[in-house]
């Protein structure tokens, strides 16, 4: 009763945010019958509350549907991949599974930044790519120019776009169609030795991991004992089978099918996406291509708010390591924010949802450092050090070479902003790659740049010149030599440590003048004066001055006044202990976030 | 105890309940024994811009009701020997001279006075006339503390006041030959003032030769009139600096005129300090009568209703009119202490201080008392811990440390 391989079918949607990819992915369970009307109007897929906010899939997911089509039944699985560019190696795996795409783009928005991103990595991948224009309902579509756009920019047929509305249905069965027509079976064995991809894993409290793999060849049972070659570890699979969308037990998964593992794995970071599931005897020449372990690029100090709050977020972060072993965090100390830990993530976005997590799931509040890149420093004893905090960088003298990360951003705007980013981009450091116009309104930039300058605030910068019309995407191209140093803040003759960046030896000026700027604003007057500095090594480069308070006296206090005033000197004082001393100085927390507005708002 | 048995109040046709009232107990006042009174006259002819305090605008229509609400308070409060009285607001002056009288009267019936006793009256200039100094005098008062606020008519107005500086000049005589003590209320730092028409005005203030100054920075605190327009760009605050300048010139001049600076906001010439307002930052304790007025027995103290309708309305009801109530601990009420004491010059002397609260200032607070001394905020003379100058000027910023300090 298996499955012919000739009639499976695994594809995915890749789209840009809000272009539909959810909605479709309904859609076409309904068509499929794997769920009802009344299941359709609450979107499907994506299950945590925090994605569904913000409207991106961060999870992926794998669901398994048949379909009959001209007398045949075929098995769809839809394989639901993470749309940003911090999961780009999630996304590759993802990719790796299928052998098709269905690429979707808005009719009205068109073709957009992550669309671009996402179309490369599958076309890397070999997939067979349908285009599919949604939205058609909308009143302002505009199908013929995005179908250009998608010529221009993509290099794909208008001639193969499907049309379609994910909201009303129209054009559905069409995309299904196309599916099982254009999109070829996988190759695989089920007769050779089992080889199955691991591509995405979650956390059941009561099943342990849940592994979702692609069996690429050979077969693999219930009770059978499988070895997870890069971790090197052999478990029995409990259960097996797939999600329609209900998880469903199976006795076999064969090549070519998707599904999931359960093999009482006690803790995610045992499984590794890319890694390969094998007999138990396997040896590592059958490992499939493509493995890498997370590149964690971005990473930030998160200190608790209240320092009685350690324990409790240290919790927090086990917890959400559990289900993301792509975050990474350990203990750290620093004299101005007390103990917390220094946290890796794969990219931005990556930060905000776990940050976001945490206030949410832990009601925690937070004091985070601004994020900074991972670097390179290499030394003159010949050895190289990966530094994650500014505060891990060597001594100026013993430094040979520090190596920063590059990524090559594409931008994808309307052509008249073409000049301005451009400006933007020079004065970070970037440099131009190609511009492309995808009609003659929209335009494509490619620019390599240093991601710090990207984490800083480009995304900020291209949403205010674009006024929200421009769109970005990165990947990350490798290390190269930079000219940087360490900034440090004094803040009463005292270093913050909590406080200080790494950034260009030209930018230093500006960026500590910035910073500077941002904490004589934040910071309240004292009963003395306080002085801002930023320097570098023991030279300042900027400074402020904070003037001592001059008059601050109530004047009347007879005997119905006492109790409020009293109330109120003590409430300022209560304000103040929240705040974090640094010698005599008192900085509120907020300050230490000035880094980060000192150019702009946090990413939203 | 029957003479503190609350009255009928049913004669009352405004406020009171309808039938008898049942005796209330525990007594709608917190009860103590105290040697300072202050009653609260909430009449004003209109509320003043930077105003906050608990006036009534308007009618007198109300006058017999704070008389019977002054009488029903009387009765919830412990009679017993005054040496301080103090009748603010508002404007006491407002009063009609009967009602007045009957409030005279009360204070007489209720307590005795020591014959020294020190007696204020707070008054409009524009109310003073003789035959009021000659009712205020034959009942035993003997300083009259006059809303001057400045003698210059630009910065009246821009104060919001309604009185003329002839107004002040006129009442200034007048309660000079009624040979009462005179103290003047002013105010710098009003909108638009400069350094040099302060030292102008102060000036004219030395000239009546008054016992004594209380002279306030203005301030501009929610709820008032100029907070709106502040907030609405209408109204433009003295800078800092100029404040602090014209605070310590007023500190200046008048020391050199003879005045002694005794308090942040108060000046006298020797012997002519206000006996009643330093039991206040002496941390003594006060009944208090009238709305909004806050009495003082051993760490607790009480705040009537601030609204002078909801007043009425409780105690003509035969209800506490108490609206915040609080028992200070121990610890609290010796901090509160240090704090009030130090907004005197005179400062704080360690033993006699440790004598009533049992600490010295130096084991209540000993980390910040070491800090603001050495900042020079702080300063030992003549062996009691005081204000510099500097540190009075700050002082809002010293309190909140001292009231509460870990360790
Ligand atoms: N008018 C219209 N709206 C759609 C269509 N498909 C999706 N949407 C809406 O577009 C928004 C984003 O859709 P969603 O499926 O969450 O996009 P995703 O971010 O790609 O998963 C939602 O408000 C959908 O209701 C469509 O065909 N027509
Ligand atoms: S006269 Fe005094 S109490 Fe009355 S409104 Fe003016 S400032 Fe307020
Ligand atoms: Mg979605």
């Amino acid at each position: 009763m298996s499955q012919p391989i000739e009639l499976i079918r695994n594809f995915c949607i890749i789209a840009h945010v809000d272009h539909g990819k959810s909605t479709l992915a309904d859609r076409i369970l309904l068509a499929t019958g794997a769920i009802s009307e009344r299941e359709f109007r609450e979107q499907f897929l994506d299950d945590l509350e925090l994605e569904r906010q913000r409207g991106i899939t961060i999870k992926a997911r794998a669901v398994t549907l048949h379909w009959d089509y001209q007398g045949q039944r075929y098995e769809l699985n839809l394989i639901d991949t993470p749309g940003h560019v911090d999961f780009h190696y999630e996304v590759s795996r993802s990719l790796a599974c299928c052998e098709g795409a269905l690429l979707l783009v808005d009719a009205f928005q068109g073709v957009e930044a992550q669309t671009v991103a996402n179309t490369y990595a599958a076309l890397e991948q070999d997939l067979t790519i349908i285009p599919v224009i949604n939205k058609i309902d909308l009143k302002h579509a505009r199908v013929e120019e995005v179908l250009q756009e998608v010529e221009q920019s993509l290099g794909l047929d208008p001639s193969e776009a499907i049309l379609c509305s994910a909201k009303t249905g129209q054009g559905v069965s069409e995309v299904l169609q196309a599916v099982v027509e254009r999109i070829p079976p996988p190759q695989g064995d089920p007769q050779a030795a089992l080889q199955a991809m691991i591509f995405d894993s979650h956390y059941d409290t009561y099943r342990g991991a849940i592994t979702y793999v692609r069996v690429v060849n050979g077969r693999i049972r219930r009770r059978q004992r499988v070895r997870l070659l890069k971790a090197g570890t052999v478990h029995e699979v409990q259960e097996l089978g797939c999600f329609t969308p209900a998880p469903t037990p199976k006795e076999e998964l064969h090549a070519g099918q998707v599904g999931y593992l359960i093999c009482n794995i006690k803790s995610l970071s045992e499984v590794h996406i890319g890694d390969t599931v094998s007999t138990a005897d396997a040896g590592p020449e059958l490992a499939l291509p493509g493995y890498q372990p997370p590149k964690r690029m971005v990473y930030c100090g998160l200190y608790p708010a209240d320092g009685e709050d350690y324990q409790e977020l240290r919790d927090a972060l086990e917890r959400l390591s559990i289900n993301d072993p792509s975050f990474e965090f350990v203990p750290e100390t620093s004299d101005a924010l007390g103990f917390g830990f220094r946290c890796g993530f794969l990219g931005l976005l990556h930060m905000e949802i776990i940050q976001q997590r945490l206030e949410q799931e832990a009601q925690l509040d937070l004091v985070q450092t601004a994020p900074t890149v991972t670097y390179e420093v290499l030394t003159r004893d010949g050895r190289v050090h990966r530094i994650t905090n500014p505060q891990q960088m060597p001594d100026p003298g013993q430094i040979q070479e520090v190596r920063q990360p590059m990524v090559r951003v594409s931008f994808v705007l309307p052509a008249e902003y073409i000049g301005p980013i451009m400006k933007l981009c020079t004065q970070r450091r970037g440099r131009f790659v190609r511009t492309e116009y995808l009609s003659p309104t929209r335009a494509i930039v490619v620019v390599d740049m240093p991601l710090a300058e990207v984490i800083y605030d480009l995304y900020d910068r291209l949403k205010s010149i674009t006024h929200g019309y421009g769109t970005m995407d990165y990947e990350l191209l490798g290390y190269e030599p930079a000219d940087l140093v360490k900034l440090d803040i004094l803040v009463g003759g005292k270093r913050v440590d909590a406080l200080s960046v790494i950034c260009h030896r030209e930018d230093a000026y500006r960026r500590g003048k910035a910073i500077v700027g941002k904490l004589k604003q934040e910071i309240d007057r004292h009963l003395f004066d306080v002085v801002i500095q930023a320097a570098i090594g023991s030279r300042v480069i900027a400074r402020e001055t904070i003037p001592a308070i001059r008059k601050n006296v109530t004047a009347k206090c007879y005997g119905g006044d006492i109790t409020r005033k009293r109330k109120l000197w003590a409430k300022q004082r209560e304000g103040k202990k929240r705040m974090k001393s640094i010698g005599q100085v008192d900085i509120p927390q907020r300050a230490f976030l000035a880094v980060l507005d000192a150019g702009a708002q946090k990413r939203k | 105890m029957s003479r503190l048995a609350p009255s009928n109040p049913c004669q009352d046709r405004t406020f009171g309940a309808q039938g008898a009232v049942v005796p209330q107990e525990p007594l709608p006042l917190a009860q103590g024994r105290a040697d300072a009174l202050y009653v609260h006259v909430p009449f004003c002819d209109h509320r003043c811009g930077y105003c906050n305090f608990a006036v009534w605008v308007g009618s007198k229509e109300l006058e017999p009701a704070l008389n019977r609400a002054w009488e029903q308070e009387a009765r919830w409060t412990l009679p017993g020997r005054l040496t301080t009285v103090y009748f603010g607001g508002g404007t006491p002056s407002r009063l009609s001279l009967p009602a007045m009288e009957r409030l005279l009267k009360l204070v007489h019936q209720h307590f005795d006075l020591v014959p020294e006793c020190e007696w204020t009256v707070e008054a409009n200039p524009q109310d003073v006339t003789p035959q009021w100094l000659e009712l205020l005098r034959e009942h035993g008062v003997t300083r009259i503390s006059l809303g001057a606020q400045s003698f210059l008519p630009q910065k009246l107005q821009a104060l919001d006041r309604r009185h003329q500086v002839e107004h002040i000049w006129r009442a200034v005589e007048l309660v000079q030959q009624a040979g009462l003590v005179l103290s003047l209320d002013l105010i710098f730092a009003a909108p638009g003032e400069s350094l040099a028409q302060w030292v102008q005005d102060l000036h004219c203030a030395i000239r009546t030769g008054a016992e004594h100054f209380s002279v306030y920075g203005l301030t501009i605190e929610r709820g008032t009139r100029f907070w709106s327009l502040r907030r609405r760009g209408l109204l433009q605050e003295v800078p800092e600096e100029l404040q602090a300048q014209m605070y310590e010139t007023t500190l200046d001049h008048l020391a050199q005129a003879g005045w002694q600076h005794y308090e942040v906001s108060n000046f006298a010439r020797p012997g002519f300090q206000c006996q009643h307002n330093l039991k206040y930052w002496h941390a003594k304790d006060y009944h208090a009568w009238g709305p909004g007025a806050a009495r003082h027995y051993q760490g607790i103290r009480q705040t009537n209703h601030p609204s002078t309708t909801t007043y009425l309305k409780r105690v003509l009801g035969g209800r506490s009119p108490v609206w915040h109530s609080e028992r200070l601990s121990w610890e609290t009420r010796r901090r509160e202490a240090l704090v009030l004491g130090l907004r005197t010059t005179a400062g704080v002397h360690p033993e006699e201080f440790a004598a009533r609260w049992g600490a010295t200032p130096q084991e209540l607070a000993p980390q910040a008392l070491e800090n603001f001394l050495r900042q020079g905020l702080l300063t030992w003379h003549q062996g009691r811990l005081r204000l510099t100058r500097r540190g009075l000027l700050v002082s809002d910023s010293i309190w909140g440390e001292l009231l509460d300090e870990e360790g």
